[in-house]
């Protein structure tokens, strides 16, 4: 995992995301290497526990937001109120109490995140499941198809593309689903080309089974352990482009995302007056749900770590 | 032939990507006319249908295309009618200061990265701990939004550095002044990430049997660090950095906003805000172009350096 931080530095938006892969590209035997590299010891068990209670209560908080949050979040109060009992972390410029505003963007920051990683999932486990378990031709074209998807620098296709549809949030879920299948493809495929030669595959295959038969009920399950991390990191790369995306101001105005409170704080002149409870809140709340997967996700690495080793 | 099949795909991908930039304004939706030349501009009929003519609008598809190609290969990127200045003229302006607030980032952030991420990864205590936490909650904020933060302490509240730009006066040591905060928050992000990889990369290394074999004929722990493990461990750190290279143009955009810089970035930030698209497509033309020969560079750069991927 190279990075899940997008548009930092050098390490712009999502290219350094599907780092893992990317930075070795072509070096199947090195893939993997460094994806485990990312994880490995980095964590104590606890930090992982924290993780998972993290990210559930996140989880909790998007599901369950009509029934937590003190008020609707278009709602108008006074303005600008600073945190107080009355709205535990002010209003903003309409007046709107921003623990609702928040307990609801958790809904669309979360919805986008799974949605882009959903899709980017299925499609990279796809095709580097078609290409490492069919090999030969299937796989030249394959790979080489996720190559070229590979070098599209994509956050910068995303906003020129952005630019010209004023999209919807599905729609930028979409694009980043479309475009960030790489590294799970990659991921996959060389696990896949290591299932392929195990002992139970080869003896179904000899006994006759369908590719299809074997593909459900053998390999399929045995991929499950690369790709839910893989899909754990999708989920924090794809929420912190969303946000990018909308600070840039080219995410949906109606629709309340973590990314677009600290665009309305930014571009509204929260921050040149020193409203600091109107961007802190969101941008903490992407913070530590990102770490809050980073934790998870070494949380599984580990348990995956310790099957393999067991077995 | 390995470098034939590699060759073909990078060749295959930079001819897609440019292509796409020349089919997006005229897919989308609207007149390709407002998608070529950007919104909010006023024009007389005739100046439309004369502007529609010189674009080469009224030919065919395919004779678009062969000009779209000759024009890129002329480096003429169009015309903005926002700003009235040549997209490469404007694009080539702005690369400097870019590359004036980014080269030093990344630089200072590969070094420091590296170095304590391979401390880090070699010994564990409680310092190194709370590091590793701290820079792990760097890595994973959003860029922009610790950006604003410390703009906001450091420059608003305290006063200690300029709010924006890149020069007041124009003098080196203002423009050193101006350049400090946004580099060092670039150079935060990239030695966050840095810290991240090297430090698996070592903790990977520490157990393989060279570095046993070094501490069994009595090298110091630092030694065994620094001369042995390092190199090794450091190999996925250069193919990164490689790829860096790539988005060194369009990296900053999210600091360069912040910190109302005049670079690349705020460059495509106000294209967009104006919907000024010859700027943007353009822009994203030469992001695309750093990006395939970043990728061409890490390649080359991993093969020179990891001879088990030369003799493959």
């Amino acid at each position: 995992m190279a990075g899940i931080n997008p548009g930092s530095g050098p390490c712009a938006l999502s290219e350094c995301l599907r780092g893992d892969e990317r930075d070795v590209r072509g070096m199947e035997r090195e893939c993997e290497r460094t994806y485990h590299r990312f994880y490995n010891g980095i964590l104590s068990r606890k930090a992982s526990i924290i993780g998972l209670v993290l990210f559930l209560s996140f989880l909790l908080a998007a599901i369950f937001s009509p029934f937590i949050s003190p008020c609707d979040p278009w709602d108008r109060f006074e303005p600008y109120l600073p945190p107080d009992q009355d709205h535990i972390l002010g209003t903003n410029d309409l007046g709107q109490d921003i623990l609702s505003e928040l307990i609801y963007g958790s809904r669309v920051s979360l919805i986008v995140g799974f949605g882009a990683a959903l899709m980017a999932t299925i499609i990279g486990s796809s095709i580097g499941l078609l290409a490492g378990y069919f090999k030969g031709m299937a796989d030249e074209i394959l790979m080489g198809i996720t190559d070229i998807f590979l070098m599209i620098p994509q956050i910068p296709l995303i906003i020129v593309l952005a630019a010209f549809l004023r999209p919807s949030f599905w729609l930028i879920a979409l694009l980043m689903g479309s475009l960030w299948w790489t590294s799970t493809a990659r991921v996959v495929r060389s696990k896949a080309l290591q299932i392929r030669e195990m002992g139970y595959v080869q003896s179904k295959r000899s006994l006759g089974f369908s590719h299809l038969h074997i593909i459900v009920s053998d390999v399929l399950p045995n991929l499950s352990q690369v790709v839910m991390p893989k899909f754990l990191l999708s989920i924090a790369s794809a929420m912190i482009a969303e946000s990018s995306i909308s600070f840039l101001g080219l995410g949906d105005p109606s629709m309340k995302s973590w990314g677009m409170m600290i665009n309305f704080a930014f571009s509204r002149g929260g921050f040149i007056n020193g409203y600091w409870w109107w961007y802190m809140a969101p941008g903490l709340c992407i913070t530590i749900f990102v770490l809050s997967i980073v934790l998870l996700g070494s949380f599984l690495e580990e348990r995956d770590e310790s099957i393999m080793e067991q077995q | 032939m390995l470098l034939g099949k590699k060759a073909t795909r990078y060749a295959i991908a930079l001819f897609l990507i440019v292509s796409l930039n020349f089919f997006i304004p005229r897919s989308m939706p609207g007149d390709p006319l407002t998608n070529l030349l950007g919104e909010d501009i006023m024009l007389t009929a005739s100046s439309v249908q004369e502007l529609r003519e010189r674009m080469g609008l009224d030919r065919p598809l395919s004779q678009q295309f062969l000009d779209y190609w000759h024009d890129i290969l002329r480096f003429d990127l169009g015309y903005s009618f926002h700003l009235h200045r040549n997209v490469s003229d404007l694009i080539y302006d702005r690369m400097k200061w870019t590359l004036l607030l980014s080269l030093p980032a990344m630089v200072m952030g590969a070094i420091l990265g590296t170095l304590l991420g391979a401390r880090a990864g070699w010994k564990s205590s409680a310092l190194r701990r709370t590091q590793t936490g701290f820079i792990m909650a760097i890595y994973c904020a959003p860029p922009y939004f610790l950006s604003l933060i410390a703009l906001y302490l450091l420059s608003y509240k305290l006063c200690l550095f300029p709010l924006k730009g890149f020069y007041s006066t124009g003098s080196a040591l203002d423009i050193a002044h101006h350049l400090f905060l946004p580099s060092a928050m670039m150079a935060l992000f990239s030695l966050s990430r840095n810290y991240m990889i090297m430090k698996g990369s070592v903790l990977q290394e520490k157990g393989s049997l060279y570095a046993t074999f070094a501490r069994a004929k009595g090298l110091y722990d630092e030694q065994i660090l620094f001369r042995h493990v390092f190199k090794n461990a450091l190999l996925p750190i250069i193919t990164l950095l490689a790829l860096d290279f790539g988005f060194i143009f369009s990296g900053a955009l999210f600091i360069e906003i912040v910190f109302s810089m005049n670079g690349m970035g705020s460059l495509i930030y106000d294209a967009l805000l104006s919907r000024d698209y010859p700027v943007l497509q353009g822009s994203f033309l030469i992001i695309t172009i750093m990006v395939v020969s970043a990728n061409l560079l890490a390649d080359l750069l991993y093969s020179y350096l990891d001879p088990r991927v030369r003799w493959q």
